[in-house]
């Protein structure tokens, strides 16, 4: 690629959008779709597993709506949606050790609540939607300090 | 290079009706041609014929020697450009413009250059990230001009493109237009019911009347030498002035009026002698004089010019163009002599030209 070309490549995204860093968190959310319909299966019993349970079902709208607010964001180069999309894939992470590992732990009537496979599965799901977040949050954040410089140089230019 | 050729093309629907007759004609690269008549005549399923979004029932279609007629519209390499613009309203400009590349899956970057090259000719540099409801009439239709510019096509086509704008923008978007041909000197086909788009644009005019070419020429050619009195009443504003006279004594005799002629004039005439013509006069060719008696009925003043209408002998309207601010009344008497005059055959509405 010349230089030429790489330069028509960022004056680019001034006109398109960061179509990639969008995608990615959408993709965040399907991932996280896929952990609550499978975590929701397990029901270990208790009072504090059913609270938790509750507590999760309304992480899940809010994770939701988050990334798919950050995603638009992110669609316009905007940076500050990086870091909310950072903290997101922070909270998957942890999640992980919450619902999952409880359910894992968890027998009734001598059965394990959630088995081997189960529990991975799920682990994968979350730590593929972190890493979407995560992913969406740094690709966001070099193309928009990109194009602020290249439109800074731009305005430079053109005074 | 792009030569435009239409022979004997004829347009004849699954219902029997025939829109189109006998369509010949010749496009030469880089000329602008526009298709002018009255809503109905044929002119946008022409151009529709020649984009390829109908089928041609008979004739041949041919650009730069090779034969288009049975082509699918995608490969014909023209781009047409719509009277309701056409636009994806969910995209934004760059993204209209560079729609139909994308598709193709050219490369981005070149693109990008085209889309900037074709914003900057039609000053759209601005409006790059708008959506097209943010856009005036005039803006959204150089979005649709400039989706044309960029894939570069051969033939462009335009479609009635201003009739959706105000009296204003439609002067200047025709401006623009203009310069447009100037610049990318491409060939160009134009349809249009607004004869002054046509006398303004146009290097040729098509003039079509119920499916028939009435006329091909140049904007002078048609006002000034009009074929027959379709044309001679359909190009000019206001319209051509008629009147039944009969050829006598070397005069012009019709109801309770008389007009004089040249010398010239009478040779034009001598084939017709004690026959029944038409006489057309344009409203601008009539001035003050001495020759004919009309009782003024209106007045109106456009500030260089008055329009005066009135009748004329046996009850004949009349409607003459003066130089200057007039203000005749209802009821008032003007004398007015005819300046140049055309001369129609009462039987076949050609032209007198005096051809032995």
């Amino acid at each position: 690629m010349t230089n030429d070309d790489r330069l028509v490549k960022l004056d680019r995204m001034r006109y398109t959008k960061n179509s990639l860093s969008s995608a990615l968190a959408l993709l965040a959310i399907v991932f996280d779709v896929l952990y609550f319909v499978s975590i929701y299966q397990s029901n270990v019993g208790t009072y504090y597993y059913n609270i938790l349970m509750g507590a999760s079902v309304l992480y899940n709208l809010i994770f939701m709506l988050m990334a798919f607010l950050s995603s638009e964001g992110v669609k316009n180069y905007k940076p500050g949606y990086s870091w909310l999309l950072i903290a997101l894939g922070a909270g998957q992470i942890v999640r992980i050790f919450i619902l999952p590992r409880m359910a894992h732990a968890a027998l009734v009537k001598n059965v394990p609540v959630m088995d081997d496979g189960q529990y991975l599965w799920v682990i994968i799901c979350l730590i593929l939607s972190a890493v979407c977040c995560v992913a969406s949050a740094v690709i966001n954040l070099i193309k928009s300090r990109q194009l602020a410089a290249h439109v800074a140089s731009l305005e430079k230019q053109a005074a | 290079m792009a030569e435009l050729s239409l022979q004997h093309i004829d347009k004849i629907y699954d219902n029997n009706v025939q829109a189109v007759f006998d369509f010949n004609m010749d496009v030469r690269d880089g000329e602008l041609i526009v298709l002018v008549g009255p809503s109905g005549c044929g002119k946008s399923t022409t151009l529709r014929m020649v984009a390829g979004l109908e089928d041609i029932s008979a004739g041949k279609l041919m650009l730069d020697g090779r034969d288009i007629t049975s082509m699918p519209a995608k490969d014909r390499d023209m781009a047409m450009v719509f009277q309701n613009y056409a636009l994806y309203g969910h995209m934004t400009v760059y993204e209209n413009m560079a729609f139909s590349m994308t598709l193709r899956k050219e490369n981005p970057n070149v693109i990008h250059r085209k889309v900037l090259a074709a914003a900057e000719i039609l000053d759209l540099t601005n409006q790059l990230n708008k959506k097209p409801s943010q856009l005036s009439g005039g803006q959204r239709q150089r979005v649709a001009m400039g989706r044309a510019i960029v894939r570069n096509p051969k033939v462009f086509l335009f479609d009635e493109p201003l009739s959706n704008l105000d009296a204003k923008l439609r002067g200047a978007t025709r401006r623009e237009i203009l310069l447009l041909h100037k610049r990318l000197q491409a060939t160009m086909l134009y349809v249009t019911h607004d004869q002054t788009e046509a006398l303004t644009l146009a290097d040729r005019i098509v003039c079509m009347s119920m499916g028939h070419v009435q006329q091909i020429g140049t904007p002078l050619e048609l006002y000034d030498t009009p074929a027959n009195l379709f044309v001679a009443g359909f190009i000019g504003l206001p319209p051509m002035n008629f009147f039944d006279v009969r050829f006598e004594e070397g005069q012009l005799k019709g109801k309770g009026f008389t007009v004089q002629l040249t010398d010239a004039e009478r040779h034009t005439l001598r084939a017709y002698n004690g026959q029944d013509i038409t006489l057309g006069v344009r409203p601008e060719d009539i001035c003050e004089g001495s020759d004919v008696a009309v009782k003024v009925f209106s007045n109106e003043n456009l500030g260089m010019n008055t329009l005066v209408y009135g009748h004329m002998g046996d009850g004949l309207r009349v409607c003459a163009k003066l130089r200057g601010w007039a203000q005749y009344r209802p009821g008032d008497e003007l004398r007015v002599d005819f300046g140049r005059k055309h001369f129609f055959d009462k039987t076949t509405t050609n032209a007198i030209r005096g051809e032995a």
